[in-house]
């Protein structure tokens, strides 16, 4: 069965933001929630990298583990997804989770945020695919029409990969066995000298 | 002034009123008859696998590894990385 990942190559990230705009545009997402976002290290300075970040969907997610009522499941596919009539907006999953995926749509105390949205690897929610309700609540369900997630395709410099992660493993590993990673990539030693390492 | 011995007095009101309050609440907190919490199962159709290696995606995969994975299997090719 194959298994649904996001990897992000680092060395190919220039920190578009296209992936943030196409997610923000395909699921209609809306003011103030950030489903996708890009961080960026070192900015300005030799060495800068960009990491673009979501929720990773892992496999013993701690979000799940901390959700006071259980709203939390995963998918065939190895896909976490929620189901917002059950969310409660307490937030424990914000604080859970190591990449700060859970997003609200007010800023509040406990219980006022509304419900917890987060990427689904656009693949809907727990509604009928390609229903109205799945749509206004989780956006459009890509997998299901035989896509992937539209940040990873729209990408322009290929470095957001998604697919099954067994096959983004391969493509990421030869394209480190051709160039090289970090300081070894190829151009690396031209444009930094050999001041800087990573 | 006599009380009808029919009647509730205040203190007895209160008394029984007092009495059925703990009844009550220790119904409510006794773990006995609560069911255990459940985790969220939105069936198995929702949870099916939805992924297919459609044309599509191995487009997707053939455009991302097209320095990698074409030039793996082309011996001859020796461009740049």
């Amino acid at each position: 069965m194959a298994r649904m990942k996001f990897l992000c190559d680092a060395d190919r990230c220039i920190e578009c933001n296209a992936c943030v705009t196409a997610c923000k545009n395909e699921h209609e997402v809306p003011w103030g929630i950030n489903r996708r976002r890009v961080v960026t290290l070192n900015d300005g300075k030799p060495g800068e990298r960009s990491v673009s970040m979501a929720c990773m969907h892992c496999t013993d997610a701690p979000c799940a583990a901390v959700c006071p009522v259980n709203c939390f499941y995963t998918t065939a596919d190895a896909v976490v997804l929620h189901s917002k009539d059950i969310c409660i907006g307490c937030g424990y999953c914000f604080y859970a989770c190591p990449f700060g995926a859970p997003q609200y749509p007010r800023v509040g105390n406990f219980g006022s945020r509304g419900k917890m949205d987060k990427c689904t690897y656009c693949s809907g929610g727990p509604e009928a695919d390609f229903s109205t309700a799945e749509y206004e609540k989780y956006g459009s369900n890509r997998l299901a029409e035989g896509k992937l997630p539209l940040c990873a395709e729209m990408c322009s410099t290929k470095a957001l990969l998604a697919g099954d992660g067994e096959m983004i493993a391969e493509i990421y590993k030869l394209r480190v066995i051709k160039r090289g990673y970090g300081s070894g990539a190829w151009g690396w030693k031209t444009a930094y000298r050999e001041t800087v390492a990573i | 002034m006599r009380q009808d011995p029919k009647t509730l007095g205040r203190r007895q009101f209160f008394r029984a009123l007092g009495g059925s309050t703990v009844a009550a609440a220790a119904a409510v907190a006794s773990p006995m008859g609560a069911t255990e919490a459940q985790a969220y199962d939105p069936g198995n159709d929702e949870t099916k696998a939805r992924y297919r290696e459609s044309d599509h995606v191995k487009a997707f995969y053939r455009t991302n590894g097209y320095e990698t994975l074409k030039k793996n299997t082309d011996p001859a090719s020796t461009g740049p990385k």
